[in-house]
């Protein structure tokens, strides 16, 4: 009798709310997102704003087909081609390296290990002094992805001077913050069970992390590295804005111009580069690919072979690494009528002092404009004199005048007011007066950018994952058992092929360019950047929504399989990979957060616009409260996702 | 975990390979960084030898353009000084002017706005080396759609009462003649910001003057303000769909500056190689005609003291 009690508890404390309050929480930000801030849809309700849209949209459409394909400039674009390649090559590798060392110190599992205190004190940082260096490196990471690429390439060009090299680094930074995130994250979600028998034999950290968690986690891993890898391959839009070149920044720079003929070749050059780190992203995973069930997975191999390929694997990624180093230092032709520039000579700054003082040009960041004053505490006065005095009130020549109004809470409303809609308006006026609440309302536009427009990514990527996985459409038959025609194979084939030129040119199409395409159809605002966003988004996640469904090996379709392949997909193969869904759905949601903060830039009001703002006119004291706001806006989100444990690929 | 080792091996490698490609080349000559930096602030104390002269400029007009007018630049300096010259082509306003502070550039072709930031930012250690004929009187104009129903203005307080609430463009928020001097010239006429005066979500920035005309010509703006010289070069078809409605008063604009840590000596050389350059000589031509000047002409710093007075007033574009 007692046993069925504890067994029913069990299923009583396994009743799924969380799903629910998940959903409930999705859709109150959704709410939040269309109320918080300014949406424009007159371009789609009104006709005539609508005709006129439709207008530019398709005078712009039609200024893309003719590119510029003169010699000279197919020369220029392929130079520039090679420069993102070798650029962003060289700072991811570099990324990867930090990230790794930083990953170990902010993954509690690795730094922290065992512990014998109670829960609740887990959420105190200073419980002991490897738990605050794992919130150390936690909030480095976070700042390193906070701050936008391009103010960190200004910030290094002090250090090694303009040129490639500098963008390279700042990539470097960037990415480290988030493949650091994510590698800490996949390490603290592997369930400990696995690895507690080395712990039990009495392994040290380092050894249960070498032995046990890494290798655990090292699949999730490795896919998420060559996922990053691409991205920064295809939009790294911040090589060449301090100097030398880079397609995305030329793709930006010539749109500045409406040269359209040359951004339509830049484009074609860019979507062939995310082809071609796609299609050498998809060969090292298959050289590394170590899950003997997957459904394509070499069977019957001997053993040179499929050590061999271990070994091809890295040696070409090692190679693409070496290359790149080759390439800016000695092989480009970037200088004056062709001739070399070594990018890689600036590096030697780093090893020098000179440059690290020269960061002191932006102390003044540390120093952030809280804007006390608003509070009273330092009351501004300002002295009018007063050449006519009148007989009553200004009793001398002098007027004083109290030129900021403290800030005050309760002035027309007090506490018990909380339920009068007034009231919130009044507060919200009031503490306005506040520049760190414009700050923090600034806030509001990424964010909802970034939720509607991931979103309706995640919605538009599973739609389109049936058409595009090889499963589904071309090996079908290993779990349908029919025997196609081959007109029917031919159509799927198509079918494929479609699919994934369609993500190919979401993804290959950065989210900047997307939002200016949009901006001439929608006019500047956040319809534009959130539509941008989601279908940038989603040529991202159908290549890894479809590369999870193509995991799946073909016995468990099999087995539910009922005569419709679409039914099949949806009853079978998307509950399998909902939970690898999720994870990569977060990390695109996070991921956009800071691409809202981007699109600001282009005319997006919000945080990012400001901040720009702030930061190029000097003015280091209040770009450091915005930066502040990003950086605590990241905190954030990753604390959230941490507590979630959402980060569980593979 | 071999093989996840093993590509870390290969990528640490690689990376201990570059450091030490890095050293030799670095034993070779010295980098532009060290000369120019150690000696701030003592100003009169005799420059160190520079190896390379770094020239950077505000990336205000075409890529290739920039690149071709700025390479032959460097090409006849290094002919004039002696020393080889380089051209950074940069795509961000804040790193010329942090990379000229830091002697990371040496020297920089400005507009008025980065002229002055540059001499805030270097506190006072940038020196105009010269600037062109046209930048003395310098003006920018404010454009409307043909539709949208606004005709000429005699100023822009007629302009604020007759358009209120119109869609209004900037082009670049760091342009001087695209942006500060607009806004400059809007709240001197009217007391008030544009964002009081057109509302603060119908204020705009498009990034560059050829993209503002482009966007009022075509209606996603009502108005716009840029500078004169990209429009009077534009098309026909443009300028009627988007014609003039004000002309602002004169004021400076673009200059060459110098960090004054390179040498009185050597900035002389530069002044006096592009005071030399006169039309009917080959290289003056090219370089004259690039720059759409007639000639360059000395300027002191404080010719730009109105762009200055209106930067310490603090330019608020709200937020």
């Amino acid at each position: 009798m007692s046993t069925g009690v504890t067994t029913l508890r069990r299923y009583e404390r396994k009743r799924p709310w969380a799903h629910w309050v998940a959903l409930c929480i999705v859709a109150l930000m959704v709410y939040l997102s269309f109320t918080t801030a300014e949406w424009d849809f007159t371009s789609l309700t009104d006709p005539v704003a609508r005709g006129r849209a439709m207008d530019r949209a398709w005078a712009l459409f039609v200024s893309f087909t003719s590119p510029d394909l003169s010699g000279e400039w197919l020369d220029e674009c392929l130079e520039l081609t090679l420069q993102t390649l070798a650029a962003a090559t060289l700072g991811t590798a570099v990324a990867v390296v930090l990230a790794f060392v930083l990953a170990m110190g902010a993954s509690r599992a690795v730094m922290v290990g065992e512990e014998k205190s109670p829960r609740w004190l887990r959420w105190f940082p200073l419980r002991s002094p490897a738990a605050a260096f794992c919130s150390l490196c936690r909030l480095i990471l976070d700042t390193l992805r906070a701050v936008p690429d391009f103010a960190w390439a200004v910030i290094l060009v002090v250090v090694v001077g303009l040129g490639p090299l500098a963008g390279a680094l700042a990539l470097a930074l960037n990415v480290t913050g988030i493949l650091g995130k994510v590698y800490s994250e996949f390490w603290d979600n592997v369930d400990p069970k696995q690895y507690e028998q080395l712990r039990a034999l009495g392994t040290g950290r380092l050894g249960t992390f070498f032995y046990g968690i890494r290798p655990l986690a090292s699949r999730s891993v490795q896919s998420f590295t060559l996922m990053r890898a691409e991205c920064a391959i295809r939009n790294a839009a911040v090589i060449g804005a301090v100097g030398g070149g880079g397609l995305g920044a030329e793709i930006m720079y010539q749109i500045g111009f409406g040269a359209w003929a040359k951004v339509s070749t830049l484009m074609l050059f860019t979507l062939a580069l995310t082809f071609s780190a796609d299609m050498a992203g998809n060969f090292i995973r298959r050289q590394l690919r170590s899950d003997p069930n997957h459904p394509r997975a070499h069977k019957s191999q001997g053993t040179l072979a499929s050590l061999s390929r271990s070994y091809i694997g890295a040696g070409f990624a090692g190679l693409v690494v070496v290359w790149s180093v080759w390439f800016m230092g000695w092989g480009n032709s970037a200088g004056y009528e062709g001739s070399t520039v070594n990018f890689m000579k600036p590096a030697t700054e780093l090893l020098g002092v000179q440059g690290w003082k020269n960061l002191a040009f932006f102390e003044r960041l540390l120093s952030p404009d809280l804007d006390m004053s608003a509070w009273g505490d330092d009351p501004v006065w300002s002295i009018d004199w007063n050449p006519f005095p009148s007989d009553e009130g200004a009793a001398g020549r002098y007027m004083y005048k109290l030129e900021n109004t403290p800030i005050d809470m309760t002035a027309r409303y007090g506490i018990s007011d909380v339920f009068n809609g007034d009231a919130w308006s009044a507060w919200n006026e009031e503490l306005s007066k506040w520049f760190v609440w414009r700050v923090i309302k600034s806030a509001a536009s990424p964010l909802a950018m970034a939720v509607i427009g991931t979103l309706l990514g995640v919605l538009m990527a599973i739609l389109l994952t049936y058409p595009h996985s090889i499963a589904f459409q071309l090996e079908s038959s290993q779990f349908t058992g029919e025997s196609p025609p081959l007109w029917l194979r031919g159509l799927r084939g198509l079918q494929l092929v479609l699919a994934r030129l369609v993500g190919l040119v979401a993804r290959g199409v950065p989210e900047v360019m997307w939002a200016f395409l949009f901006i001439s159809f929608f006019a500047p605002g956040l319809l534009a950047g959130a539509i941008a966003i989601a279908l940038h988004s989603c040529g991202v996640l159908v290549r890894v929504f479809s590369e999870t469904v193509d995991n799946i090996p073909y016995r468990r379709f099999e087995q539910s399989f009922m005569g419709s392949r679409m039914t099949c997909f949806a009853c079978a193969a998307a509950p399998v990979s909902a939970r690898d869904w999720m994870t990569y759905g977060f990390f695109q949601f996070e991921s956009n957060v800071r691409m809202g903060v981007v699109l600001g830039i282009i005319g997006v009001p919000g945080l990012g616009f400001f901040f720009t703002f702030q930061f190029e006119w000097f003015q280091y004291e209040k770009a450091a409260t915005y930066l502040l706001v990003m950086i605590g806006l990241t905190v954030l989100i990753d604390r959230i996702s941490r507590a979630l444990k959402l980060s569980r690929v593979g | 975990m071999k093989r996840f080792i093993l590509t870390l091996l290969a990528i640490a490698s690689v990376i201990g390979v570059a450091a030490c490609g890095g050293n030799n080349a670095a034993t070779g000559g010295n980098t532009p960084g060290n000369t120019a930096a150690g000696t701030g602030g003592t100003g009169g104390e005799p420059a160190k030898k520079l190896d390379k002269l770094i020239i950077s400029a505000i990336p205000d007009a075409d890529a290739d353009k920039l690149k071709a007018k700025f390479g032959d630049v460097a090409k006849y300096l290094e002919g004039k000084i002696g020393i080889p010259c380089e051209y950074m082509h940069v795509e961000n306003y804040a790193a010329s002017v942090a990379a000229l502070a830091t002697g990371k550039a040496h020297l920089v072709w400005f507009g008025g706005v980065t002229t002055v930031q540059a001499d805030i930012q270097t506190k006072g250690m940038a020196e105009v080396v010269c600037c062109r004929d046209i930048d003395k009187k310098y003006t920018s104009y404010f454009i409307a759609n043909v539709d949208s129903g606004i005709g000429e203005v005699k100023d822009l307080k007629e302009l604020a009462e007759k358009a209120a609430g119109k869609k209004f463009a900037f082009g670049s928020k760091s342009s001087t003649s695209g942006h500060v001097m607009p806004r400059h010239f809007i709240v001197s006429q009217t007391g008030k910001s544009p964002e009081d005066i057109f509302g603060a979500a119908n204020i705009g920035y498009t990034g560059s003057h050829d993209n503002t005309l482009r966007d009022v010509a075509a209606g996603t703006w009502h108005l716009g303000a840029m500078n004169y010289a990209t429009y009077d070069k534009s098309s026909a078809e443009l300028k009627a769909k988007a014609p003039i409605i004000y002309k602002t008063p004169k004021y400076v604009d673009y200059s060459f500056c110098a960090h004054k840590d390179i040498g009185a000596e050597l900035i002389g050389k530069i002044r006096e190689a592009f005071l030399s350059l006169k039309k009917g000589t080959p290289d003056g031509d090219k370089i004259l005609g690039a720059f759409s000047a007639g000639s360059f002409e000395t300027a002191e710093m404080s010719d730009w003291a109105g762009i200055k007075a209106i930067i310490d007033s603090g330019v608020d574009i709200g937020g």
